[in-house]
């Protein structure tokens, strides 16, 4: 199958924007950072509408796209919806640090937000389980679409904080979130690329390099040496940004090479 | 609800492709495009035991049609009478379904710039009259009628053999409706093309 790159930038951005507010998410009960908070959140609604715009062009016939809600089913709704609510809820937990709103307020939100961000990176990887489909019908699949955005979330907030020059505690902690980030690339992107047959097949190469290498040991690494070394964050967290979204990426292509349905009978390419 | 299908004899079918070219007469299908298509299966097997035959291929009908389950607006949907039909009006042309079709019967019209398949000819079905492809078989390999009327073509076709002599493509929990006959007298059944 051909890669589909307008969903594979969806996919990738949204998915980065939707973990860039979890770890928004998980600060608002930490309270680490000083100014993160606000820009990571627009941030994250400015990832998230990228990645929306993204699907769009993948479309033959956006016109009639808003069809969907008189539809609502599994998959491409489900996307849709999760990547709505999503961005109001980091707009209006934006309005709420700048309103300096009440920590428990912005923590219910914050929850909300996290909640949703694990749904709708899940979601994206889950609307590609299909019976037709047998590279893709694994939950290790969704699960692998989930770490991938991870590392590429935790890894822009890492970034954040470094330029705005946080604490070394925030700038530690977010090393340490981008750690975790890589080992859930690294960990279910393995599982994805084992299940599917991906890891051993004639793309092994390109996907133990592009992301088991750049998209999970990398970002693990500069996480470690962030969280070790917080004055040297932002070459490591720019690193392991490069790194998460090159592994990011190389997934949904390579899981679009991998797709190949049960038969092709009249042998039409997608 | 009815199961309106395809039935194909392929002990019948000589591989003329008639039924093709009906097709793209009926429904002006362009070059290039199908809504059915007749796919050569084989010659595999052991010589002298060798099968090679002619697999006339359109929509299967499918009970549990996973087309219908993943498109996002409903252009892809079950009518009153049971058939799974496309209505293009609705076709935002994203192909889950096309990914989503276990046997890559569906295909792109690029003048419309939507996914289609095959209608069962509901146009000439509504007034009486038989899907185009049935009514241009030269040999009469092709029926279609609703399973579940013992008084269709289908299923009076079908009670002429042995449940073992009937066959569909691979199911892979889609439950297609079509049904080919194809006695071991010649050949092999192969369920996946």
């Amino acid at each position: 199958m051909e890669i589909q790159w307008s969903l594979v930038s969806f996919t990738a951005l949204a998915g980065a924007g939707a973990w860039l507010f979890f770890c928004v998410g998980v600060d608002a009960f930490v309270q680490r950072t000083n100014k993160a908070a606000f820009p990571a959140s627009l941030l994250a609604v400015v990832l998230l509408a990228l990645g929306g715009l993204c699907s769009v062009t993948h479309l033959s016939h956006p016109d009639r796209m808003l069809g969907a809600l008189a539809h609502p089913a599994p998959g491409i709704f489900l996307e849709a919806l999760l990547l709505g609510l999503l961005a109001v809820v980091a707009i209006v937990f934006a309005v709420l640090v700048k309103r300096q709103a009440g920590a428990g307020v912005r923590k219910a939100l914050a929850l909300v937000g996290m909640v949703l961000a694990l749904a709708f990176t899940f979601s994206c990887g889950s609307s590609y389980l299909m019976a037709s489909q047998a590279a893709w019908n694994t939950p290790t699949l969704p699960l692998a679409y989930l770490g991938t955005a991870a590392a590429s979330g935790t890894a822009v907030w890492a970034v954040l904080t470094a330029v705005l020059k946080e604490d070394v505690a925030a700038v530690r902690l977010s090393g340490w979130e981008v750690l975790v980030g890589g080992a859930a690339a690294l960990v279910l992107s393995a599982a994805y690329g084992f299940v599917s047959g991906m890891a051993v097949g004639e793309q092994a190469l390109l996907f133990w390099a592009a992301v088991a290498v750049c998209g999970g040991a990398l970002p693990m690494v500069c996480g470690w040496v962030m969280a070790k070394h917080p004055d040297k964050g932002l070459a490591y967290a720019v690193v392991a940004l490069v790194g998460a979204l090159v592994g990011s990426v190389a997934l949904r292509a390579l899981m679009w090479l991998a797709g190949s349905a049960l038969m092709s009978l009249f042998g039409v390419s997608i | 609800m009815a199961r309106n299908c395809i039935v194909v004899n392929v002990d019948r079918c000589t591989g003329c492709y008639s039924c093709e070219i009906t097709c793209k007469m009926e429904n002006g299908i362009a070059l290039g495009e199908h809504w059915n298509k007749v796919v050569m299966v084989g010659p595999f097997g052991e010589y002298p035991d060798m099968t090679r035959y002619a697999l006339p291929t359109m929509c299967q009908q499918c009970e549990d049609a996973p087309c219908v389950h993943v498109c996002p607006t409903g252009a892809s949907y079950r009518d009153e009478e049971g058939k799974v039909l496309i209505d293009r009006e609705k076709c935002i042309g994203c192909k889950y379904c096309m990914m989503a079709c276990p046997y890559g019967v569906r295909d792109w019209n690029a003048a419309s710039k939507t996914v289609e398949k095959c209608t069962l000819c509901g146009h000439l079905t509504a007034q009486g009259e038989l899907p185009a492809c049935v009514k241009s078989c030269s040999t009469g390999a092709r029926f279609y009628g609703d399973l579940d009327d013992p008084d269709s073509d289908v299923s009076k076709e079908l009670a002429k053999y042995d449940p073992a002599d009937i066959h569909t493509l691979e199911d892979v929990g889609n439950h297609p409706s079509t049904k080919y006959i194809m006695t071991s007298m010649h050949g092999e059944w192969k369920e996946r093309v």
